[in-house]
């Protein structure tokens, strides 16, 4: 083994005995994983379990009212709550948040709605999330069009004596929805777990400039360093000797989280993370960001003198870069403007290529520009912290 | 042989840690650089070792100038910094293999390194044991042991025995002998001048950066011994303190120093002051060692 891999073996095994700065890169980011994309489901899923849960009030039902119930009871994510029937108990729960909704069905409702009068009064919850009571709202409202439509046809075609009805059937085909994400050959909508792993995975790959940076203070401050350039070890050899084995821990990371993905998080009772199809894309990416956090690190061991500094710094800074970049809160959600100032922060350009990876189905092509951008920021990085390392 | 000229360094925004320092140490001597805490003697062996340029002066190690070429003339150097500069998650073994490994030094000859070192710095029996849970002695076995694993022609020792126990301080001042008596040329710095005193044939005197006195213990003893020191019982007023300065006394702090009297001169001395009607404590006349010495070159206590 040369100079270069004695060097680099004893930052391996620096970091190995490194309880802290194990748990920091490892274990901090899968428990991040699997909270955020258990939690997260609700966003993301479609599955029925995660649903919205609703009282019903409906005393009196006749013919149209019992096929209304059916149809709301037919859609998979609505859960219906049997909460008894007194008005003002059940308004009540729904004020405590027990129930997102309150559907009260009006006695002669086939008739009413016929009339075209009010039949149903809806009540939200006090948390209900807007985009949910805008959703069960659009289906209800569906619901009594077609319940409307269906009675209005029938007047009609008694009056004309015809057979012939614009049914459920006409009224879907007239629109067809498909995901653009795919997996398995299968479009579907991606989960929970297909955007928490990248983030994550991202907002740990930069944690990585904690250790770095603590253990580069702590030779300054030990004078180890002063020792190694007495010893003739090349600054350059310092240099790489710092970066191979970090970017190498890096990779790692990228593995371990993504097997966490495949197999731990269906364990979990989660959606299994797609790989998506190229490989040598995700390797890419994954290079470009480790680089970048890499370099990171090595310009915080040059601003802050202490190993505390370095930590508080890393920390702060990996918090503001992970909310600004789409981590803690997915940036499609987020408004304008903030999707673009989220486009400051170096995650979002990881992030951004590892979901044209694994929610795009892309190719190495077209993570590109997203690893040129961190590219060239790991290399701002570096000089900026060789010109400093010089001055000091 | 080490020759320092006119050697001058001021770190950014401070005053000069080291201003026209002209010495020469031959490279037979165990080399004394003795001063207080700021004195510049880290200043001076960082230069030495290449890690701090010179802007002003020369420095020329075994007729390399380290300036001009600092990569040639580390090669036969070594620096122990007064800090613990190794790694303590690391067991001494590990520690040991790793400072060899960077310096090139492989296979069979590390280990016969190793196994030197070792025995000479007493951390056979602490191979296998984390750095960090060593004691203060043997962290500083181990400091200077990692310091000898090139063999070095010239080896540069900052303050090695500094927060250490009597019995830990002796072995290390011990193993210094041993290894300047196998041809090691050493350079120790201290701010213990009776480590200084037992270990170093030659001495240099530093102080805010300036070289006082340099030579053998005797010669500087002899040299620059010659005054007589006063401990008085009452303090000096003004017009007293005038008079007595008039006469070449120098005064401070409830003592009076008269330099280079001859034995003749301290009844004229005392005869002064018995004018004054100055109560007399203490009288002292040349210097018994180092810190006798360094008090009267600098009218200050070593360990202010």
């Amino acid at each position: 083994m040369g100079r270069l891999g004695t060097f680099i073996g004893k930052e391996l095994l620096l970091l190995r005995r490194d309880m802290h700065g194990l748990a920091l890169l490892f274990a901090m980011p899968v428990v991040f994983i699997v909270i955020m994309s258990l939690a997260l489901q609700n966003q993301f899923s479609s599955d029925s379990s995660v649903g919205v849960d609703y009282y019903l009030l409906a005393p009196e039902q006749d013919e149209v009212a019992v096929e209304f119930l059916r149809r709301l009871e037919e859609i998979d994510n609505f859960h219906r709550l049997p909460g008894g029937a007194d008005r003002q108990l059940l308004l009540q729960s729904v004020a405590r948040d027990d129930a997102s909704f309150l559907v009260i069905v009006a006695p002669e409702f086939g008739e009413r709605l016929a009339e075209g009068l009010q039949v149903i009064d809806l009540y939200a919850s006090p948390g209900a999330e807007p985009a949910r009571v805008l959703m069960f709202e659009s289906r209800l409202r569906d619901i009594l069009g077609r319940l409307y439509l269906m009675i209005a046809q029938q007047i009609m075609l008694d009056e004309l004596g015809e057979s012939s009805l614009i049914g459920d059937e006409e009224l879907d085909r007239l629109l067809h929805f498909q995901s653009l994400y795919a997996e398995g050959g299968e479009r579907k909508t991606p989960s929970a777990v297909q955007q928490n792993v990248p983030a994550w995975l991202l907002f740990a790959m930069f944690f990585i400039a904690t250790p770095i940076s603590t253990a580069m203070i702590h030779e300054r401050s030990q004078r180890t360093m002063d020792r190694l350039v007495t010893m003739d070890f090349p600054p350059w050899m310092m240099l790489l000797g710092k970066m191979l084995p970090y970017t190498l821990i890096n990779l790692l990371q990228v593995v371990l989280m993504l097997l966490v993905g495949v197999y731990l998080m269906p364990l979990l009772g989660a959606d299994r993370l797609s790989l998506g199809h190229s490989p040598a894309g995700l390797l890419v990416i994954s290079l470009a960001a480790s680089l970048a956090a890499v370099c990171y690190g090595l310009l915080v061991a040059q601003i802050a003198n202490t190993t505390e500094q370095a930590t508080i710094f890393t920390g702060v800074c990996n918090i503001i870069m992970a909310a600004l970049g789409g981590v803690m809160v997915p940036s499609f959600i987020m408004p304008p403007l903030m999707q673009q100032l989220s486009q400051l922060s170096p995650m979002a350009w990881g992030l951004d290529g590892f979901l044209e990876i694994l929610l795009r189905n892309g190719g190495v092509r077209d993570v590109v520009p997203q690893a040129s951008a961190l590219l060239v920021f790991a290399m701002a990085l570096l000089a900026l912290s060789v010109l400093l390392g010089r001055r000091r | 042989m080490i020759e320092i000229v006119q050697l001058s360094y001021s770190y950014p925004g401070s005053q000069p840690a080291l201003e026209d320092v002209s010495l020469c140490i031959d490279g037979c001597n165990l080399f004394g650089l003795l001063g207080p805490n700021g004195a510049g003697k880290t200043t001076l062996l960082s230069i030495l070792s290449g890690l701090l340029p010179a802007p002003a002066g020369t420095v020329i190690i075994d007729g390399i100038d380290i300036g001009r070429s600092p990569s040639e003339a580390r090669r036969s150097l070594s620096l122990v910094p007064q800090e613990y500069a190794f790694y303590p998650t690391l067991t001494v073994e590990e520690n040991l293999r790793v400072f060899a490994g960077i310096q090139g030094i492989r296979g069979a000859t590390r280990q016969q390194r190793i196994k030197e070192v070792c025995e000479l710095g007493g951390l056979e029996q602490r191979l296998g044991q984390r750095s960090e849970t060593l004691s203060g002695g043997l962290k500083r076995r181990l400091n200077i042991a990692i310091g000898l694993l090139n063999r070095p022609g010239l080896l540069f020792l900052d303050e090695p025995t500094v927060g250490i126990d009597p019995q830990s301080r002796r072995f290390i001042l011990e193993a210094i002998k041993r290894i300047h008596q196998q041809g090691t040329a050493v350079v120790y710095t201290s701010h213990y001048m009776e480590e200084v005193e037992y270990l170093c044939d030659h001495i240099a005197i530093l102080d805010q950066g300036r070289l006082l006195v340099e030579g053998s213990l005797q010669y500087l003893l002899q040299q620059h011994g010659s005054a007589l020191t006063v401990d008085l019982g009452a303090d000096l007023s003004a017009s007293q303190i005038g008079r007595l300065e008039q006469q070449g006394f120098e005064c401070s702090q409830g003592k009076i120093i008269q330099r280079a009297v001859d034995s003749a001169d301290i009844h004229r001395c005392l005869a002064s002051l018995q004018q004054e009607c100055v109560p007399v404590v203490a009288i002292h006349y040349g210097s018994r060692n180092l810190e006798d010495l360094f008090l009267l070159l600098t009218r200050r206590s070593l360990r202010d």
